[in-house]
């Protein structure tokens, strides 16, 4: 099978893990979230051979560009909502989780995003360019899951549900903070160095990072040393993921830089 | 004094700074920053003269943008010394004596009363902490035995570390700032140029562009020589992610370029009345060839433009110097006499533009057809020579910042004090737990050595 295919088996079985989630939550039957969960896991092992037959196919690194990039980051996103169920059983955030991941394999499987394997300029001829953009949206998976729990927890009514759905928020930024600092800030200024000469140019997707960065900082102080907890917890975690969006796809359509591949 | 501390320790402080300094450096992103005046006008009009007093167009060096980073430094350094020496207390010098009272308050707690002597229930407990990985100390008052038990005490400092790292990162980037060295190199091949503010030259040996199938580029590669005293010390083929360090030097390949001095030209001239006639040569600009047609003509090319556009008065001239539209001027001649010209150009092949010389000779118009193949140009090489006493503060100041983070988040410290009593052979124990981080996981691991040491006969 080749890479399309699998691809597209990845799609079917996030679509049918997302009806079995979404049966769930209407029923309460715990045997359907399990069956969801199953077909999660499967979905992503799928995922990870496409991303893998992607990568023997164009010789290099499967983030190149934002059909690639798309793709690894859904995968990512099912990758840490699979340890976080693992860990805090909450199988409750499957549906919205899988949802999403279905909107961003869509939009990578649109024909908004070009497809075809592109030969690798030399800026992105690196191993630096792997761990940069895997450990960086590795950690915006975390965010992305943390923004559901959010969301969830500003809609939630019953308390027990509420103070599960904070914790695990918590628990997901504490993930993700470091994990974007290493590829983000870290790495990146690692390999800025090696490629450019200098490892900072306040080019708009650097500073973005940092907006980004900052937020889950904000997150973690206000809930640590003031003891900040719950809806306001919730909302910076939302625009933190906001502005990691934004500066995942905002940048690269409506400012110019120095990231302009992908 | 005083205020001015109890002003730079709160953490509300940091928070403003924080939210503050996000709110401009989005602001700096959607201005351009570091433009010509031009494109300002162009784009703000009346705004633009505003924005440039400002500083918005160079936000990121401002005064302004700097002084804010020093107030978030000195926020950093104040609030974390300040609470520096409680923490180094309590992990040096902690107290040792459990009261009872205070223990029961902590939300992790569990008390016991057992018919056995305070010395084996001691042992007990110390024995099962102990299993656990606890540091286990004790302190005897007159009334009670104290226990403190302790583990993973280096969590408490992961957010010191992690703020050492970020002022170490802060201050290497205002080393690079002040000494930074930085300069572009272009060297055509065999050139040897100083190196800016250095003992040493460099010397590129050759440069060469890697291409794909597709004809984008694939790598460029210097080789480039050092010397010392005009003698050579080392070699080194740098290309884009490889760059060559020397004497605290970096040299990066950062650009390229076409020498446009004397390229060579190839020229196939093919027949429009005979099929089978076709010649293929390269010429340098200037240079002439005999084309062995039945009319014996001469051709030469006469001029060649990488990047052909037609400039204000029709002139042809070049956009760029980058070989984007290439044109070659041709001249076609019979003895002495010029008999046509025109231009080729080799994107548009079909594009004949050769005319008699001389409008009124129209027998003297040519049958010959020509294309422009390919050329033939020597590159030279764009490196960038860098010298950053700053870096080897960032990268510290990242290790630091990454170390911190794992101390922080997953190094959790945690603490079990208990205190014992004994009175008409009955041991009374109470314990009490706190931990930093991971709550429910030491919540069990408490529930679990209290059990057990209430079981235990
Ligand atoms: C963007 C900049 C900053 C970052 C990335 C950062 C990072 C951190 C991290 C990771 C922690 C540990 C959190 C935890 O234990 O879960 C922390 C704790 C803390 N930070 Fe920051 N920090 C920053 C700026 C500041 C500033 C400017 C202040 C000054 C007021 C500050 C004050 C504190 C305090 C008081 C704590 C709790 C300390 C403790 O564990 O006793 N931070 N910080």
């Amino acid at each position: 099978m080749n890479e399309s295919t699998l691809f597209l088996v990845t799609f079917i079985l996030y679509i049918i893990s997302a009806f079995f989630y979404l049966a769930f939550l209407f029923s309460k039957q715990p045997g359907q979230a399990k069956t969801g969960s199953a077909l999660a896991i499967a979905g992503l092992a799928v995922h990870a051979i496409a991303l893998i037959a992607r990568t023997v196919e164009s010789g290099h690194a499967p983030f190149t560009n934002m059909y690639e990039s798309l793709s690894f980051l859904s995968w990512a996103s099912v990758l840490a909502f699979v340890i976080i169920d693992k860990k805090f059983r909450i199988s409750r955030i499957g549906p919205y989780i899988m949802l999403i991941v279905i909107g961003l394999v869509a939009l990578a499987s649109s024909p908004l995003m070009p497809k075809e394997v592109t030969p690798l300029v030399p800026a992105l001829q690196s191993y630096w360019l792997w761990l940069h953009v895997s450990v960086t949206l590795l950690g915006e998976a975390f965010f992305a899951v943390a923004f559901i729990t959010s969301i969830m927890y500003l809609t939630a009514k019953e308390p027990e549900k509420k103070e599960k759905l904070d914790s695990v928020s918590y628990r997901c930024v504490a993930v993700g903070f470091p994990l974007f600092t290493l590829g983000g800030l870290v790495f990146g200024m690692v390999w800025a160095y090696k490629a450019w000469g200098t490892y900072w140019s306040w080019d708009p997707k650097e500073v973005w990072s940092l907006i980004t960065w900052v937020v889950f900082a904000l997150y973690l102080h206000t809930r640590i040393v003031m003891g900040w907890k719950g809806k306001r917890s919730a909302i910076i975690a939302i625009l933190g993921f906001l502005a990691a969006l934004f500066t995942y796809f905002g940048v690269n359509y409506l400012l110019t830089g120095l990231h302009s591949y992908a | 004094m005083k205020r001015f501390i109890k002003f730079f320790t709160s953490i509300k402080l940091a928070i403003v700074l924080l939210i503050i300094l996000a709110i401009i450096s989005i602001l700096g992103t959607f201005i351009p920053q570091g433009r010509s005046l031009e494109e300002y006008v162009a784009r703000y009009g009346r705004l633009s003269g505003l924005f440039i007093r400002l500083e918005l167009t160079g936000l990121y060096h401002s005064v302004w943008y700097l002084g804010l980073l020093g107030l978030f430094a000195l926020n950093i350094i104040i609030c974390t010394l300040t609470r520096l020496t409680p923490k180094l207390r309590r992990a040096l010098k902690p107290h040792l004596t459990a009261d009872p009272k205070s223990l029961s308050a902590l939300k992790t707690n569990a008390r016991f009363k057992r018919s056995a002597p305070l010395a084996d229930v001691q042992s007990e407990l110390t024995k099962l902490l102990a299993t656990a990985h606890y540091k286990v100390k004790a302190a005897a008052q007159p009334s009670r035995i104290s226990i403190l038990a302790r583990k993973r005490i280096g969590g408490i400092f992961g957010s010191d570390v992690v703020h050492a790292g970020l002022l170490i990162i802060l201050a290497g980037g205002i080393v690079s700032g002040v000494g930074s060295i930085r300069d572009n190199l272009s060297l055509n091949v065999g050139d040897v140029k100083p190196v800016p503010k250095a003992e040493f030259e460099v010397r590129l040996d050759k440069f060469t562009t890697e291409y794909y199938p597709d004809r984008s580029v694939k790598a460029w590669k210097s080789d480039l020589t050092v010397l010392e005293q005009k003698k050579p010390v080392l070699t080194r083929t740098i290309s884009v992610n490889h760059p060559l360090t020397y004497k605290g030097y970096s040299f990066y390949q950062t650009s390229y370029g076409w020498n446009w001095d004397s390229p060579a030209v190839e020229i196939w001239a093919k027949s429009k009345n005979d099929p089978t006639f076709l010649r293929k040569m390269t010429l340098k600009v200037g240079e002439r060839a005999l084309l062995e047609d039945k009319a014996q003509t001469t051709i030469a090319v006469q001029k060649f433009l990488p990047d052909f556009v037609l400039g204000e008065a029709n002139q042809p001239e070049n956009r760029s110097l980058q070989p984007n539209n290439q044109a070659a001027l041709i001249e076609g001649f019979r003895g002495t006499e010029k008999v046509f010209s025109g231009w080729i150009f080799s994107n548009f092949p079909e594009f004949d533009q050769i005319h008699a010389a001389n409008d009124k000779d129209k027998e003297k118009e040519t049958d010959l057809a020509f294309e422009l193949k390919s050329f033939e140009a020597g590159q030279y090489s764009v490196l960038e020579a860098a010298k950053d006493p700053g870096a080897i503060l960032i990268w510290i100041g990242c290790a630091l910042l990454m170390a911190g983070l794992c101390l922080a988040f997953y190094w959790p410290t945690w603490e079990i004090k208990a205190a014992l009593e004994e009175s008409q052979g009955k041991t009374e124990w109470i314990a009490g737990g706190v931990a930093t981080k991971s709550r429910e996981a030491f919540s069990a691991e408490f529930e679990r050595i209290t059990a057990a040491l209430r079981r235990s006969k």
